[in-house]
């Protein structure tokens, strides 16, 4: 039986994903397990594989393609099997559900006709019942709220609404229960979004997807700059930052710490060790044992409590040529400071490798980033939602001192705390960022 | 010393056996329709058992072969407007009375089969394969066998349901100025259940036309009955109720024939239902086509003495005894049968090509269209077209201020007087002025043989309302005086009432109306306050209404009485005392069919509500300030409910809370929560929210009621909840 294959949900909540690379080829014979397609999602690239056999008949989705999850991708039919076997299965379904708004699918060369399904899927028959009910409160029944986790929350009517305007949902900020775009944000932004593509919208009301063309051939004309296509990765990126900048109530803590013996340490170390210690290696060392010292401030938000965790799982930020990435170190706080530092290098290699796996990027309290290799001196970062805490490093650099009433010269590293503070307030930063500085001007303390 | 005087039943208990003087003054006439009827029915029940064992007869094949006396015995003198019912063991009595329909003036035995019976034979057997051209469209099967037309009021596969029903029916046979009477057909396992009992009662009570006839063949499937009764001899149930009782022996047709002719001058003169008791034995196991001494319940000697005994052979050898037929003749009679049955089966049957030779099949094109399958659930209320109604909200006449609970009876009344037709049963109606709660004020003073207050056994009583009903000379109007008593007529409300008109062809309405009151806040408890719209939601069948004011309350009475379907209408003892405006000279307008009622426009949600809710929900909009947008949905089962005004309303609000005052349990919001999900998902900005009571059903303590119910307050929770899913752009 010939066998449609659709685009997977790869990364929960996802709604597109880019097919970044097609592994075979019209003709080819794929076993079940074959990888057959590289895809990007907004954090990372994935191999996918097939969980059907058979030879491949039609390719619908061509190479850095957004695809919408759910729309078909690739036809397999089985042995002796002709064509019209697989292109019958485009016939009846979902296929049914296309919608004005999937602007991608005409830049697919192999199928011009090609349907698209919403990742809706509203045709159920009458008689089939939904599986799951919500969980009901004696009084008021209100749906469970879910862990938001990284994924976007839309109500169905923003979905449709965004369809039906070309409204790019990752522009809404979700202010609904669980962060959700409801009805509300959508009008909000649309009340304040840029006029031009007001007006594009109001030219051409009745084809959004022309309108954001056009919209394109406008901006592309006055010279001076290249339009670089959103990856989505770049997308994800604004989203976040932008949510979390405009919803997450930051506050800052800077503090100096005279790294002088921790620098001699790590030279010793060094010296010593066929593993070489960064002093990031360091810092984030530093960063668990503060944890562990104040686990009050290993805590994260959620509209429901608090989540104080168990262990210590530091995301550290690592910058690729696509953008910035947060792989995370688990149980930073059990590892030896060789183990750290093997684990950190592998994460950041394979973040640029764009090898990382998606539960790799995901959970964990609070972040380290560091520009210090760049010369920046001091700098504050922007919570990666739902930390609730992230420390920028800057440079360490001779610097003068007073030391009781005598001025000397030592090495200086500034870092900034950003924390969250509906999960932690001002005096449990402070003690925090104290724990901190203890630690990292007392170095042999993390030796231990 | 302590005196003991010796009681007697009020009514007499016989056994009657004939003689050979009984066999030699029968009308020879009657012995050869009887043996003529006996015969069909013999081949008949041989087919379906050939056919059941070639694996053609879909469900259970309930034989009456053997117990054929009774049924003819009983049947045969009957008018055509008399009625039988039956249990799932019923085709001999189906067969006996069609039988006598089509040939009122006997059987001939040498030309046995008319075309006209032949007909009978066919559509009595597509019916039991579930085949279009059945009865009841092959919805009924051999179970629920109806030919309304012929007096077959459809037999029942609940052991005992059809005895309430057919109890309704006699009751409007005599109640119609005729001397007609009904039989219900029942066994020996039926005896002890209380459908029968509480009928035995009620039937008496009010000395109804209703013959029970009990077909004792000793065994309940494979329980013996001196196993389960300490009175075996099961006719004597009839003392205890003052019903008088028949023993016969029924496998001696005629005796049975002559009891029945004692029991019809009693029953058809007024004086109340009889009771008679045939003996009789199954040759076949409950089902299928194996003895029951093949599963080990009794002997296979036990068997073949009964078998000595089959009413077939007696009726036969009696009339060669007495020189009226040769064993020629017999023969000729017994291959008509068999010959007729042929033909019915190869009218159905054709041979399967893919199956081993000799395999048959059904014809194809038999069988009932696929889209049939929803058919008739209730009626297309087309009854309601051109009635003339009218909403409250652009009423320009001259109103008056009543009580709630006045204009209950005030429409009841109006009604009552304009329509002969209507019956109002209940516990304690016809007294306390107006019933419990004043709500059949008047009634029973104006018409005191329609105002009926009943024994304290609601199966028997809903039944009753179920079979006048069913019958359509009348239009029952049926109080449970709290509607947690439904459960009690539960078989009678949802597997009778409910299902009739579906089951048993999709044709004949079942115009009947429920009222009960919900009595939450009243202190009645764990087992009185329910609110039932949302068990009857979710049972096929019935249409509800419920009305937040008395305005509505008449027109949705109206409404209600004049459907084909039956309809729940809901009352609430809070709104009973509320006041509120109805014309001063108008009780017959009707509400708009389908039509919910917008009492205040808003934009921001929509709140759907019913009842004494769409008060609270007024209420709790006000005090929350939030722009919503209260429907009062008046009619509510998934028929009738208006998706129009719903949906235009979703469209705009894109937000929904469902408010209701029960029990989470069994609360009504569920399933509309469920539809409005499907429907308007992509219109939804938010979850669907609801607003009901706890799990636990109200307590008796006056906090914990509270606690357990929902009114304003709850709605003001649901009100804020569903404003948190707009989000912080507010």
């Amino acid at each position: 039986m010939a066998t449609l294959i659709r685009m997977p949900e790869v990364a929960a909540g996802a709604t597109e994903i880019v097919l970044s690379k097609w592994l075979v080829s019209v003709g080819d014979q794929v076993n079940a397990g074959d990888l057959i397609a590289e895809m990007e999602t907004e954090k990372a690239v994935v191999d996918y594989a097939s969980d059907f056999g058979g030879k491949v008949h039609r390719i619908m989705a061509s190479e850095g393609a957004d695809v919408e999850v759910g729309s078909p991708i690739l036809i397999l039919l089985d042995a002796g099997e002709d064509g019209s076997a697989g292109d019958a299965l485009l016939g009846g379904g979902g296929t049914a559900t296309s919608t004005p708004a999937a602007q991608p699918v005409a830049e697919q060369p192999t199928s011009p006709q090609a349907p698209v399904v919403s990742p809706v899927i509203a045709t159920v028959t009458p008689l089939v019942s939904p599986l799951v009910s919500p969980v009901a409160s004696p009084v008021v029944t209100v749906a469970p709220a879910a862990t938001a986790g990284d994924r976007t929350f839309v109500s169905p009517l923003v979905r449709k609404l965004a369809r039906e305007t070309g409204v790019d949902l990752a522009q809404v900020v979700g202010t609904g229960p669980n962060g959700r775009k409801v009805r509300r944000d959508l009008e909000a932004y649309l009340a304040n979004r840029p006029t031009t593509s007001t007006t594009q919208k109001t030219q051409q009301p009745t084809s959004p997807v022309s309108a954001t063309l056009a919209a394109g051939n406008v901006m592309s004309e006055p010279a001076g700059f290249t339009a670089v296509p959103h990856t989505g990765m770049r997308r994800a990126i604004a989203r976040r930052l932008t949510e979390s900048k405009s919803t997450v109530p930051h506050f800052y803590l800077s503090a100096d710490c005279n790294v002088d013996e921790l620098l001699e340490l790590r030279k010793r170390i060094n010296a010593a060790s066929p593993v070489k210690i960064s002093v990031n290696d360091l810092v984030v060392r530093a960063v668990a044992l503060a944890l562990v010292d104040v686990p009050e401030a290993n805590v994260i938000w959620t509209p429901e409590a608090m989540h104080r965790f168990d262990s210590v799982d530091i995301s550290v930020a690592v910058s690729t040529d696509g953008g910035l990435l947060t792989p995370i170190v688990r149980s930073a706080e059990k590892r030896s400071l060789a183990n750290l530092s093997a684990e950190i290098a592998d994460l950041a290699t394979r973040s640029r490798a764009g090898k990382l796996r998606q539960e790799e990027l995901e959970g964990g309290s609070f972040a380290v980033t560091n520009l210090g290799m760049f010369g920046t001196k001091e700098f504050a970062a922007i919570l990666n939602p739902p930390q609730s805490g992230i420390l920028a490093v800057g440079a360490a650099s001779k610097r003068v001192v007073v030391i009781g009433d005598e001025i000397s010269i030592a090495n200086i590293m500034t870092v900034t705390l950003s924390a969250d503070h509906r999960a932690i307030d001002g005096a449990l930063a402070a003690q925090w960022l104290a724990a901190f500085v203890s630690r990292i001007e007392n170095p042999l303390s993390m030796l231990i | 010393m302590t005196k003991r005087i010796p009681l007697s039943p009020k009514e007499p208990w016989v056994e009657l056996r004939t003689t050979p003087s009984d066999w030699q003054k029968a009308d020879p006439k009657l012995l050869a329709t009887m043996l003529g009827q006996i015969h069909l029915i013999r081949a008949f029940e041989e087919t379906v058992l050939q056919l059941a064992g070639e694996g053609l007869v879909h469900g259970p094949a309930h034989s009456s072969i053997g117990q054929e006396g009774g049924a003819v015995g009983s049947i045969v003198s009957l008018r055509a407007t008399d009625a039988v019912n039956g249990s799932h063991r019923g085709h001999h009595q189906f067969l006996a009375k069609a039988i006598g329909f089509v040939a009122p003036e006997g059987l001939s035995l040498e030309t046995l089969v008319s075309a006209d019976l032949q007909e009978v034979l066919q559509r009595t057997l597509a019916e039991i394969l579930g085949l279009a051209q059945g009865y009841c469209r092959g919805r009924g099967g051999s179970m629920h066998l109806q030919w309304k037309e012929a007096g077959a009021l459809g037999t029942n596969a609940i052991v005992g349901g059809g005895v309430p029903l057919g109890a309704g029916h006699a009751w409007a046979q005599q109640n119609s100025g005729t001397t007609d009477m009904t039989i219900s057909y029942f066994g020996d396992g039926a005896v002890n259940i209380g459908s029968v009992l509480e009928t035995m009662n009620l039937t008496s009570a009010w000395n109804i036309p209703l013959v029970f006839f009990i077909e004792n063949n000793l065994y309940a499937v494979s329980t013996r009955v001196e196993e389960v009764t300490g009175e075996e001899r099961l006719s004597g149930r009839g003392t205890g109720f003052g019903i008088p009782s028949w023993r016969v022996d029924g496998m001696d047709p005629l005796a049975v024939h002559l009891a029945m002719e004692e029991i019809s001058e009693h029953v058809r003169a007024g004086k109340g239902p009889a009771i008679i008791e045939a003996e009789v034995y199954r040759f076949f196991h409950q089902n299928g086509p194996f003895p029951g001494s093949a599963f080990g319940y009794r002997s296979k000697d036990e068997e073949e003495a009964w078998r000595k005994r089959d009413p077939m052979l007696r009726l036969a050898n009696e009339m060669i005894k007495l020189g009226q037929l040769t064993q020629d003749q017999v023969d000729s009679v017994r291959a008509q049968a068999q010959s007729a049955m042929d033909s019915a089966v190869q009218q159905l049957l054709e041979a399967d090509p893919a199956g081993k030779p000799g395999s048959r099949r059904i014809k194809s094109e038999l069988w009932p269209e696929v889209d049939f399958v929803n058919v008739g659930v209730r009626g297309d209320a087309s009854e309601l077209t051109g009635a003339r109604t009218q909403e409250q909200s652009s009423f320009s006449g001259e109103t008056q201020e009543v009580r709630f609970v006045d204009a209950v009876a005030a429409v009841m009344d109006r009604r009552m007087q304009e329509d002969d037709r209507i019956v109002v049963l209940g516990e304690d109606i016809h007294r306390l002025k107006g019933g419990t709660n004043g709500a059949t004020k008047g009634l029973v003073e104006k018409y005191p043989n329609r105002v009926l207050g009943t024994p304290i056994s609601e199966n028997a009583f809903a039944g009753l309302g179920g079979g006048m009903a069913m019958d359509g000379r009348f239009r029952p109007v049926i109080e449970f005086m709290y509607p947690d008593f439904m459960w009690v007529a539960a078989d009678q409300v949802f597997n009778q009432i409910g299902k009739a008109r579906h089951m048993f062809g999709g044709d004949n309405g079942v115009p009947l109306v429920i009222r009960t009151k919900v009595a939450m806040g009243s202190g009645y408890g764990s087992q009185h306050l329910m609110d039932p719209a949302g068990i009857f939601a979710t049972s096929p069948g019935w249409r509800i209404v419920a009305a937040s004011n008395p305005f509505d309350y008449i027109g949705l009475m109206n409404a209600a009485l004049a459907l084909e379907d039956p309809v729940l209408v809901i009352e609430h003892v809070d709104l009973y005392a509320s006041k509120g405006s109805i014309p001063v000279s108008d009780l017959d307008y009707q509400t708009p069919f389908g039509k919910a009622a917008i009492k205040r426009a808003g934009k921001d949600l929509t709140v759907l509500t019913y009842l004494s809710m769409v008060n609270h929900s007024l209420d709790a909009v006000e005090q929350t300030g939030v722009d919503a947008e209260v429907i009062d949905l008046r009619w509510l089962d998934r028929a009738s409910i208006d998706w129009d005004t719903i949906g235009a309303s979703i469209k705009k609000t894109n937000a929904v809370v469902i408010v209701e005052q029960g029990a989470l349990g069994t609360s009504y919001g569920g399933w509309l929560s469920d539809e409005i999900q499907r429907r308007f998902f992509d219109w939804l900005d938010q979850p669907v929210q609801r607003v009901h009571g706890g799990e636990a059903s109200p307590s008796i303590s006056r906090i914990l009621e509270r606690a357990a119910i929902a009114k304003t307050e709850e709605v003001v929770i649901g009100l804020k909840a569903a404003s948190a899913g707009f989000g912080a752009h507010n």
